[in-house]
């Protein structure tokens, strides 16, 4: 009795004690959580901070401009104070000086350690604090503020207490239930680099995905800017922020809390990330098949599975054809007088395709292996490569037309049988590494999933076996076909129409050759009229050597010299002095093409700042990850992305329309692929309005039915309407 | 209104490949000043330029100012032939927005000794500089390569002497004016938010 009479009069006398400030638009007042406490115990502090509305205060980053709020204690002997720990703050706009703070209130918190030989009796608390408080101005203020403590024999918990309690909850947790890789990515500017933080689960289990960001600590000679791309990831997250050196190396740690949206309620973890110079290799989640978003992770037989759909389809692909239709040529030929050779031949094809992959992927982990990221599709960024094949194309087009032979298809026609049998076996073979160095500009469906996850594995075994499936894949048809008899029944009977046939199948692959002489134009620009002039050469040189050496009478050698002489004058005048072939124009940052639209689409080059800065002013983004050289791409572009009922949607959500040009492999755009699992072109992806929601990935395939679905989603407001991607 | 956010959105867009970074040629600006003169940046060749992002509400520019550091910064270095260009970005509807009858006031009651103040209220050179603070600190060479971003000095208080803080503006031009390499070319800039236009 006695004893609560004197506990509830100390509260009183307290309450008065607690000395309120008032400085122009923040109230300060210092509340303790327990006022009797005993020594050697530890007794929380906390700052309250009014604010009246519209005026905030600083976080301990206060960002990207403002004032960390400052504490400065005066303590009698015998206690002493732990350093602040900061309730979770909130991004302030505007959104070009985002800042970290508080509205309305917050406490900050403090443990005071109470030594053990602490006497019983009053103790006075004072702390001077000072902020800066903003709303249209910035106002610095301070105040003193103090409270009693009151050491006894028993811990009492205080009138604040509850308040104390409800901001603990607050702070950032230190133990992270969660594993996460940071690294830097290539620099975008000489001291602007992206800093990528990948998370292997969200801990909170949020329905929708919780919005995940990452508030930096303070740090000297860096700063990590506001803006957060997310990246939709099958599970966890993935965000990407820009890191700005002011001085200095780029740093190795950088601490700072992991903010994730659990249903409209927010937490916080302190977390320290080791930020790694480069993408690690080995530590990357694998990709999902797109379409079945189910959040389970790919495992490698189905991975093997898409790879060998992937394959097939790539049968059908344009590029691959021309290719397929000598191939059906070859059967047809031989089909009745060998089915013996008929096997071995389609054999030797599918070896030529297996073979060719076990190189592509040799030279995948071999990039991989020096430290560069590795495309699908990448050795359409060599100009040499690309004049290579635009030569060798030219000349199976030749033979096919029956300038001369070399007995690739056409091999039964040849009178000269017995020649040609022997030069069967190379052909087939050769057949199949055509097929398959033809195959890589055309990503097929499903195959971008499976050789994505090939290409981010860091286990060399998988990359071969992804890459033999895509193989098996590809070369399956002819394999199954000689495998089976019965089915060769169904050919057609050879006869004069092959001629005819084989002649016809001429022309797809001149149409290759000129769509490979249109690659050639972006590194060589006006120059590439020398490639045709070469290109022309050659076609002399065959026809002379198929005319006059071939199924010439006399003089034979002197032909095959004169036409050797030509091709070779041809290539030491044209390529060598006039094209200079091996030396290209290198084509400069500030050269990338914007792809001409005649529908009014205004397509703007792509880099991370410009996704920034069109969602920071509002704007629904839509990017188009392309290449010259991908025919999917441009086949996307036409039918989809510029249809017109697409470009009216784009125009009438004000979006934005990106390019990113993937012609030249820019290693921005290399990582910018490897963050969406993707090993290349095509990838379009549209930002929703709201500049928290992650991007749509749309699938490989586009119908302006799937590109305004996903428009349709991307400007609505809701983030569930935009959470899962298509 | 459409109009304007498609603008300024070309404009960011704009901004952004423009964007300024220390060891590039500064890109060139039109304002006017207070006096109604129009000023370009590129009126400057040949002489080094100092760009302040200005707002004397601010706590931390007004500590430069009534310290009486920032004029005498003003005062040396125009005297050694820098051009001084102070940028008010702060939109007309904040009650920190000056009129160019305010300004001429107040640069007379501050006694202060730049070349030009200009008028920036649409804000279009601060986001073209992308000004995060007031002040926000640019020097600029006589090639017109941007040597010096970042804060005006190593003290990030609005209540510290001046005067006894390292000054990274003064410590760029001298080093320019002395032919000798810049030892702090970038900084993080401290100070209050720019209040642009919306």
């Amino acid at each position: 009795m006695n004893v609560r009479r004197i506990g509830i009069i100390l509260a009183c006398l307290l309450c008065l004690a607690a000395f309120n400030a008032t400085a122009a638009h923040t109230q300060a007042r210092l509340i303790l959580s327990a006022d009797t406490p005993k020594p050697g115990g530890t007794v929380w502090a906390g700052v309250e901070l009014r604010m009246e509305p519209g005026w905030h205060t600083y976080w301990k980053n206060p960002g990207a401009a403002g004032m960390a709020t400052k504490i400065e204690w005066q303590l009698p002997p015998g206690i002493s104070a732990g350093p602040i720990e900061w309730p979770l703050p909130e991004k302030l706009p505007p959104a070009e000086v985002t800042t970290y703070g508080y509205d309305n209130e917050v406490v900050l918190l403090a443990p005071l350690k109470l030594a053990d030989d602490l006497k019983p009796g009053l103790l006075k608390l004072k702390a001077n604090v000072s902020w800066l408080e903003c709303k249209d101005v910035c106002i610095p203020a301070g105040t003193n503020v103090q409270s009693t403590l009151n050491i006894g024999n028993e811990t009492r918990p205080s009138a604040d207490a509850a308040l104390l309690r409800l901001w603990q909850t607050k702070i950032p947790q230190t133990n992270a239930p969660f594993s996460f890789r940071a690294w830097l990515e290539q620099p975008t500017a000489p001291d602007l680099r992206p800093l990528v933080i990948e998370g292997d689960q969200t801990p909170v289990l949020t329905k929708p995905p919780g919005r995940v960001d990452f508030f930096p600590d303070a740090a000297n000679n860096f700063e990590v800017r506001a803006a957060t791309d997310r990246v939709p990831i099958p599970a966890g997250f993935c965000l990407r922020k820009l890191v700005k050196k002011f001085s200095g190396n780029w740093p190795k740690e950088i601490s700072g809390v992991m903010v994730m949206d659990d249903n409209g309620r927010r937490k916080g973890y302190a977390v320290h990330l080791l930020v790694a110079d480069k993408m690690p290799v080995a530590a990357t989640i694998p990709a999902a098949a797109p379409g079945s978003m189910t959040g389970s992770r790919p495992d490698l037989p189905l991975m093997l599975l898409y790879a060998f759909i992937g394959g097939l389809i790539l049968n059908v692909m344009p590029c691959v054809l021309p290719v397929i239709a000598l191939k059906i040529l070859g059967f047809v030929s031989e089909a009745r007088s060998e089915p013996r050779r008929v096997r071995n031949l389609g054999l030797l094809y599918a070896l030529g395709v297996l073979v060719s992959f076990l190189a592509l992927a040799g030279i995948v982990i071999g990039v991989k292996a020096a430290g560069h990221r590795a495309g699908w599709g990448m050795q359409f960024g060599s100009p040499i490569f690309i004049v290579c094949l635009t030569t060798l194309v030219t000349l199976v087009a030749l033979n096919l037309f029956g300038v001369f032979q070399v007995t690739l298809g056409g091999r039964a026609l040849n009178s000269a049988g017995e020649l040609a049998s022997r030069h069967g076996a190379p052909g087939a073979f050769f057949n199949g590494v055509l097929a398959t160095a033809l195959a890589t500009p055309c990503t097929a469906p499903v195959l971008a999933t499976a050789v994505g996850f090939a290409l981010l594995q860091g286990n060399p075994a998988v990359v071969i076996l992804i890459f033999l499936a895509v193989g098996v894949g590809l070369a399956a048809p002819y394999v199954a076909l000689i495998c089976n008899p019965v089915l060769l029944k169904f050919l057609p009977k050879p006869g004069a129409w092959m001629e005819r046939f084989k002649i016809a199948m001429g022309f797809p692959m001149l149409a290759t050759a000129v769509w490979l002489f249109n690659l050639a134009y972006d590194d060589y620009g006006k120059n590439v009229l020398w490639l045709g002039v070469f290109l022309v050469v050659v076609a002399l040189a065959a026809w002379i050597f198929g005319e006059f050496v071939q199924r010439g009478r006399r003089h034979q050698s002197a032909a095959a010299l004169a036409a050797l002489i030509v091709l070779l004058g041809g290539y030491l005048f044209a390529l060598e002095r006039e094209l200079d072939w091996r030396a290209p124009v290198v084509q400069t940052a500030s050269s990338v093409s914007l792809k001409d639209s005649t529908d009014g689409i205004n397509w703007q080059p792509w880099s991370p700042e410009a996704v920034a800065q069109a969602r920071a002013a509002g704007h629904p983004v839509l990017v188009d990850f392309t290449a010259d050289w991908c025919l999917t791409c441009q086949v996307n572009k036409k039918l989809a992305l510029e249809a017109p009922s697409v470009a009216a949607k784009l125009k009438a959500l004000d979006a934005v329309a990106l390019v990113a040009d993937y012609t030249h492999f820019p290693e921005r755009i290399t990582a910018e692929l490897n963050l969406y699992h993707r090993a290349g072109v095509p990838l379009v992806l549209i930002y929703p309005r709201d500049a928290g929601t992650p991007p749509l990935v749309l699938p490989t395939v586009l119908t302006p039915g799937i590109v305004l679905t996903a428009l349709a989603r991307a400007a609505g407001p809701g983030p569930s309407a935009s959470a899962n991607p298509l | 209104m459409k109009k304007a956010v498609v603008l300024l959105s070309a404009m960011a867009l704009a901004a952004s490949t423009w964007a300024v970074e220390v060891g590039k040629p500064a890109p060139d600006f039109t304002g006017t000043d207070i006096n109604g003169k129009t000023i370009h940046l590129s009126d400057y060749k040949d002489k080094i330029v100092v760009i302040e992002s200005y707002n004397q509400d601010c706590p931390y520019c007004h500590n430069q100012y009534k310290t009486g550091a920032m004029q005498a910064l003003q005062r040396d270095l125009r005297a050694k032939g820098v051009v001084w260009l102070l940028v008010d970005s702060v939109n007309p509807k904040n009650m920190s927005y000056r009129t160019p009858e305010q300004a001429r006031k107040e640069m007379a009651a501050e006694k202060m000794d730049v070349t030009a103040w200009i008028d920036d209220s649409s804000g279009q050179i601060g986001r073209l500089y992308d000004m995060k603070t007031t002040p926000d600190m640019y020097v600029i060479n006589q090639e017109g390569i941007l040597v010096y971003h970042g804060a005006i000095d190593n003290k990030p208080d609005p209540f510290h002497n001046p005067r006894s803080a390292d000054n990274y503006v003064r410590d760029a031009v001298n080093a320019l004016l002395a032919g000798k390499p810049i030892q702090v070319s970038e900084t993080k800039p401290y100070g209050c938010s720019v209040k642009y236009a919306d």
